[in-house]
């Protein structure tokens, strides 16, 4: 893993009224133990990936509490493994990134919530949505609507999210039905504190394990008992859940003054909701508000007599919720109508059907709403007054600045072992001419951003072999498939390459290797070298390609590009038919630098021999068209003022965060640059031999330069008093 | 592509924990009976910080959110962490309370998780577009906003890799900053750091404190950043030097800082300069007599770099090519303004003159100065061994270019004919730190006697005078149209596939567009600035793609746009 979690472990092993201080996806973690779990399950993905990483980390306190915690092969394992609370009175809590995680979970999801459950089980996802988020813009709450499953949206306050997380386990067992808890990522990734309680051991665990197996027809998912579930499921589990919502009070009303109108918001919508409430003059900083607000830390199911309740006698109300459809405003609205209830309710009308709530969209609906539902109210001027300033402001702003500034879009690290293969890619496709890219989900997905561009589609984690198949047989050339290591035990190796194989086609996939989950925080993966302890297995990738009968099969290391644009060249002009695997190996560098950093620092410090690398670029071969930036992108080879009065254009530069991994190099001579690159490398703490060979070395060298002139006049010595203006001039022009 | 990579830190502890920073005494809520109720009008102090990947952002929070701690202010921070380690941004924000726990009587502020635009009062960014993008969006407003910014910069990927200088101008960034906030900090915060042997973040927070925006006592961050446990001293250093900044204040910043501001001419030619010898007093004293004083500096450097690059002979020939350049911008009756043409023509003659062949790049790669500057540049300590990699990749072109004409041509034409030996490349890797290594291209930049022989000389002394005469022929029409003219040798640079295209461009642009241009009356401005314009628009489409389907675009509809004008 990419960072040790060691001292985050420190803070679950806190116990009864000690203080926690920490990231809100911690906090859930912690939650988790206090509530008495006896499994947990997952799988990476921002902004959640933490949680699995703490767990992995805190094996220690785990065994001894006896919980059980499984890497899952991907989201719909991770469901399928919460079907252990179905028969027995255990609970487990499963966690993921949405929308994509429920998407692949769904089946097994679908699956729980009609058998429904036993022992309590949560599923926590994070809710990729904003800014920051690295997938499709959807909502998971339609999943919970579908399925009858609890959906909790904690107000963003840590001991709000461990005391929901702690009732939340009884509502499941309460009402027999899986409860899902989504956190946006500014929450997952919010710093706070609470009071913790003690970790609670499970009842039975695999420390005090169950003796006998128990069957019940009732929970197996096929007819009939599946009509009964879903008879249940209206009848039955949903009342209960209304009545324990209304009974525990898990939606909370925060009574104001100006009692003829009031805002039904979500619960994580509240702090902002708060602010902007706040910058209108509605609201202190305590919370302290002028109108009502009903917050929802449920938002499925709504309960009706509780929105009633708040709407009736009411002038109109507002409902604020992220995201779209509009489920909960169309809900209030029904609710309302069949309670024989007028009151107007608003919501996208004044605030966008799409996008995230952020500060600024709140204030400018809320200053919407507000005018038009109290015009009376002094705080509407102000709202007015606010508001305008607020876009005035801005407009200066984009006014003084004159236009647009660059985008940053996201690329590969320094030195990543990706990038070259996508250099060779380019190289490849000078030749044979443009070919159709079915790109995946992982760092590799960068291919598809500047400098490189490559990349036709992206279907899902591990569909892009897939997702190639209606374009294979439809086009001239053949096409490529992108898929990482991660993608590839997720999913990929069956809905890909098995398709692929099953269907004989012939196509190229290559697998890029890296080592780890990399994009999500270097996890173990199936295939990782080297893990550090005997918990996970090593499985083979070549193995399993071999296994589903692939034949043609290359490795090669990702950073020799000519070797890679090589098999590129071969793998898209064979005459051999079928599917063709080229398996691109190189560690993530991130993960790989971490390691040897550590190594080569504690032997310089103990005074060993080291040898230190980075590359250059001479600034007076450089001609500044920066064909080298255009195949690589690298954050480390930027440009810097060429210092030429004849040659004005920018120069290519390498900077210090340079790790040498020799792409560089290799593209220039690959792709016949141009040849300013150099590597330099300095040998540290030299032994005697080295200090003498390179004294030789270098006396031999001050000979030759000196035989041809060279030793006076280097381009330093230059002074500029030669070609800058003399006084006179200077005054001339 | 889920992203939590936890970015690596200038400080190298991003990988530390974002919790671990709290002290124990900071415990929730505990009420003191008699403390003064409190006015509910305090709001809580709000930050905002925009950094890149591998900048500390996340290191510089925690030190923020200890302080607050440690002063028993209530804090919450939170985090968009960005895509990946130093290419995307990222952000961060903090809320303070200002009022101690103790005096809150167990109330629990509502902190936000988001800025809101007009109610930032601290805005810090780790580089100057990204100050830029943070007044873009709304954050920093004239009652309130400090802002504190590096003015250095850190190119994004559209900046980079344009094929001439897609720099975005960032020259007015600082100006924006001060009209836009209350008060700006604004400092090359990564020299500073180099100089103190300290880092970004460490500085950025010593800014942050002596900006005297937080009600947090100076000792509070030293604490945070011991208790933080890495690169204490450095960082402690970087506090100071940030704080003793903030105190000297953006006034003792001349207007319009910057990291590295740029205007192409105002760049001293000594840190790249390619002359080795001093200026012959015969050039010098021609450049004086013969030339306008607006145009003297760019000869000088011509010459000096010509005088390096063939000798003082080349040198007077690159004055004597120029003296009619100069005479056809002299005999215009509306009277040469600023010596324009004269003085981009020099540049751009002095550039392709001094055309990089391999004898060239041998003798610029064998120089002592530049084995002292690679020597600094990696660090390496006198004495400390260096070894050089050179990545070298002679082809067919590279090699031919260097042969006498009645050898290269036949070779070329040879390669016309069978195609693999014109795909014919040799790649080296040559370490010219060794003595054999050294001596390959040693030997090669003695060769320099031999090159006005050589094929590519030829070549290019002969297209030198096509663009000569054509620049001479349009700026005899009008001066801007002779600008252009001049410019398109700007097309012509780079190695190998690069060169190619560009020579390739040059040749249908100049052809087409300049040497069988219809003549333009002499005082008829309106055609010859639409003249002007299509050479501009070509040659900007040509640095547009490299496959050149812009150019061929532009070109098409430029002569379609002239059918239709005369059917």
């Amino acid at each position: 893993m990419e960072r040790s979690f060691a001292k985050e472990v420190e803070s679950l092993k806190l116990g009864e009224g000690e203080v926690f201080h920490g990231e809100g996806i911690l906090a859930m973690t912690k939650a988790l133990l206090q509530s008495g779990v006896s499994y947990v399950g997952g799988y990476q993905g921002a902004p959640v990936s933490h949680m699995m990483d703490v767990l992995n980390d805190g094996r220690e306190i785990l065994d001894e509490l006896g919980v059980h915690v499984e890497t899952c092969a991907n989201e719909a394992a991770a469901a399928a493994m919460l079907g252990a609370s179905i028969n027995y009175p255990m609970r487990g809590a499963v966690v993921w990134k949405s929308v994509v995680g429920t998407n692949v979970a769904s089946d097994a999801l679908s699956n729980l919530a009609s058998a429904g459950v036993t022992g309590g089980a949560l599923i926590i996802v994070g809710e990729d949505y904003g800014e920051g988020a690295s997938i499709i813009q959807e909502r998971t709450h339609a999943f919970a609507l579908k399925s009858s499953i609890w959906l909790f949206d904690p107000r963003p306050h840590l001991p709000k999210f461990v005391s929901l997380i702690e009732e939340a386990f009884e509502l499941s067992e309460e009402t027999n039905t899986p409860v899902m808890m989504e956190f946006r990522i500014r929450a997952c990734h919010v710093h706070g504190s609470f009071v913790c309680k003690d970790n609670k051991k499970p009842a039975i665990s695999r420390n005090t394990p169950l003796t006998e197996p128990r069957q019940n027809f009732d929970r197996i998912c096929l007819p009939p008992s599946t009509y009964l579930q879903e008879q249940q499921k209206v009848h039955v589990r949903l009342p209960a859940a209304l009545d324990f919502i209304r009974r525990r009070e898990l939606n909370e009303v925060f009574e104001g003054e100006q009692k003829d109108v009031g805002i039904i918001l979500q619960g994580g919508m509240y702090n902002s909701t708060i602010r902007a409430l706040n910058q209108l003059g509605l609201a202190d900083s305590f919370g302290k508000t002028t109108v009502p607000l009903l917050v929802l830390n449920v938002v499925h199911p709504l309960v009706p007599e509780e929105i009633t309740g708040f709407c009736q006698d009411k002038r109109s109300v507002l409902v604020i919720e992220e995201g779209n459809p509009d489920y909960i405003e169309q809900s209030v609205n029904v609710l309302l109508r069949k309670a024989g209830i007028d009151t107007p309710v608003h919501g996208k009308d004044f605030l966008p059907m799409a996008g995230e709530y952020t500060g600024e969209v709140l204030l400018a609906g809320l200053s919407g709403y507000v005018s038009s539902a109290m015009p009376d109210h002094p705080a509407v001027a102000m709202a007015q007054a606010e508001a305008a300033r607020v876009t005035e402001n801005k407009r200066r702003a984009a006014e003084l600045l004159g236009q647009t500034l660059p985008k940053r879009p996201p690329g590969f690290c320094v030195g990543c072992p990706e990038r070259p293969v996508f250099s060779a890619l380019q190289l490849a496709q000078k030749e044979v001419g443009e070919v159709h890219i079915s790109a995946d989900i992982g760092c590799h997905t960068f291919s598809t951003l500047p400098p490189f561009n490559l990349g036709n589609t992206v279907m899902g984690y591990g569909l892009g072999l897939a997702s190639s198949m209606g374009v294979t047989p439809n086009i001239d050339k053949r096409v490529i498939t992108f898929m990482g290591d991660g993608g590839f035990w997720h999913n990929g190796l069956t809905s890909g390459v098995i398709g692929a194989q099953f269907n004989r086609n012939d196509s190229v996939l290559v697998v890029m290797n890296n080592g780890f989950s990399a994009a999500t925080g270097q996890q173990y993966l199936p295939s990782t070298p080297d893990k550090k302890n005997g918990q996970f297995a090593d499985l083979s990738i070549q193995d399993a390609l071999r296994g589903v009968g692939v034949k043609w099969l290359k490795r090669v290391r990702t950073y020799d590009v000519r070797e890679v644009t090589k098999i590129f060249k071969e793998a898209l002009t064979t005459s051999v038919k079928g599917l063709k695997v080229i398996l691109a190996e190189g560690e993530c560098m991130l993960s790989r630098h971490r390691r040897e950093r550590v190594v080569r620092q504690q032997k310089l410090k103990a005074g060993r021999r080291v040898i230190t690398a980075k590359f250059g670029v001479d600034a007076d071969v450089c001609t500044g068209d920066h064909a080298c930036i255009r195949m690589s992108g690298c954050p480390s080879l930027t440009i810097k003022p060429s210092g030429d009065i004849l040659k004005p254009d920018p120069v290519a530069t390498v900077d210090n965060s340079c790790l040498a991994c020799g792409l560089c190099g290799e593209n220039a001579q690959a792709a016949a640059l141009c040849p300013s690159f150099y590597q330099a490398e300095v040998v540290r703490n030299a032994n005697l031999f080295d200090r003498m060979l390179a004294g030789v070395r270098k006396g031999v060298i001050a000979g030759l330069q000196a035989l041809s002139g060279q030793s006076g006049g280097g381009p330093s010595e230059v002074g500029p008093s030669q070609v800058a203006p003399s006084a006179s001039e200077a005054k001339a022009a | 592509m889920s992203a939590e990579i936890a970015t690596e830190s200038a400080t190298e502890s991003a990988t530390e924990s974002a919790t671990e920073s709290a002290t124990e005494d900071t415990t929730g809520p505990s009420p003191e009976s008699g403390a003064p109720p409190l006015p509910d009008t305090t709001e809580p102090i709000t930050i905002l910080i925009g950094a890149l990947g591998g900048e500390g952002g996340g290191v510089l929070t925690d030190w923020l959110v200890a302080a607050a701690m440690a002063a028993d202010f209530p804090v919450q921070s939170t985090s968009i962490p960005g895509v990946a380690q130093r290419t995307g941004a990222t952000t961060y924000y903090l809320e303070i309370f200002p009022v101690k726990r103790s005096r809150l009587n167990g109330r629990e502020p509502v902190m936000g998780l988001y800025p809101s635009p007009g109610r930032v009062d601290l805005a810090i960014a780790s580089e100057l577009l990204e100050a830029g993008r943070i007044i873009e969006n709304g954050f920093v407003s004239p009652d309130r906003t400090t802002l504190i910014a590096s003015t250095h910069r850190i190119y994004a990927i559209a900046e980079k890799s344009a094929m001439g200088d897609g720099r975005f101008d960032t020259g007015h960034l600082p100006g924006v900053a001060r009209e836009m906030a209350r008060q700006a900090f604004l400092f090359d915060l990564p020299r500073i750091a180099r100089e103190n042997r300290s880092v970004l973040n460490a500085l950025l927070l010593g800014v942050v404190v002596g900006s005297g925006r937080l009600p947090l006592a100076p000792e509070l961050f030293q604490q945070a950043i011991r208790e933080k446990g890495i690169a204490v001293e450095s960082n402690l250093r970087g506090l100071e030097v940030g704080m003793a900044l903030a105190l000297e204040g953006d006034r003792a910043q001349p207007a319009g800082v910057g990291g590295e501001e740029y205007s192409p001419d105002a760049d001293a030619p000594e840190e790249n300069a390619q002359g080795a010898g001093p200026l012959p007093a015969s050039l010098a004293k021609r450049i004086e007599e013969e030339f306008p004083a607006a145009v003297r500096t760019m000869l000088r450097a011509g010459v000096l770099r010509l005088v390096d690059f063939q000798g003082q002979r080349y040198a007077e020939r690159y004055l004597e090519r120029m003296i009619p350049v100069l005479e056809v911008e002299a005999s215009h009756a509306n009277g040469p303004g600023g010596y324009d043409l004269t003085r981009e023509a020099a540049r751009q003659l002095a550039a392709w003159m001094s055309f990089e062949d391999a004898i060239r790049v041998a003798e610029l790669k064998t120089r002592p100065a530049r084995f002292r500057r690679i020597a600094a540049e990696a660090g390496a300590e006198a004495g400390e061994p260096l070894r050089i990699t050179e990545f070298l990749d002679p082809g067919l072109d590279e090699i031919s270019a260097i042969l006498p004409p009645f050898l290269a041509r036949p070779l070329l034409r040879l390669a016309g004919r069978y195609p693999a030996l014109a795909r014919f490349r040799r790649p080296m890797k040559v370490r010219t730190d060794t003595i054999a290594g050294f001596l390959q291209l040693w030997l090669m930049a003695r060769l320099r006697w031999f090159r006005p022989y050589t094929f590519r000389y030829g070549e290019e002394q002969q297209l030198i005078e096509r663009w000569l005469s054509g620049v001479k022929k349009v700026a005899a029409m009008d001066l801007a149209l002779g600008l252009e003219a001049a410019l398109c040798a700007k097309l012509l640079k780079g190695y190998g596939d690069t060169y190619r295209r560009g020579r390739k461009n040059f040749e249908k642009i100049f052809s087409g567009l300049v040497e069988n241009m219809p003549a333009v009356e002499k005082g008829n401005g309106a055609q010859a600035q639409a003249a002007a314009v299509k050479l501009r628009e070509a040659r900007e489409a040509a640095l547009a793609d490299e496959e050149g389907a812009t150019l061929d675009r532009v070109m098409q509809a430029q002569a379609q746009e002239e059918a239709g004008e005369h059917p």
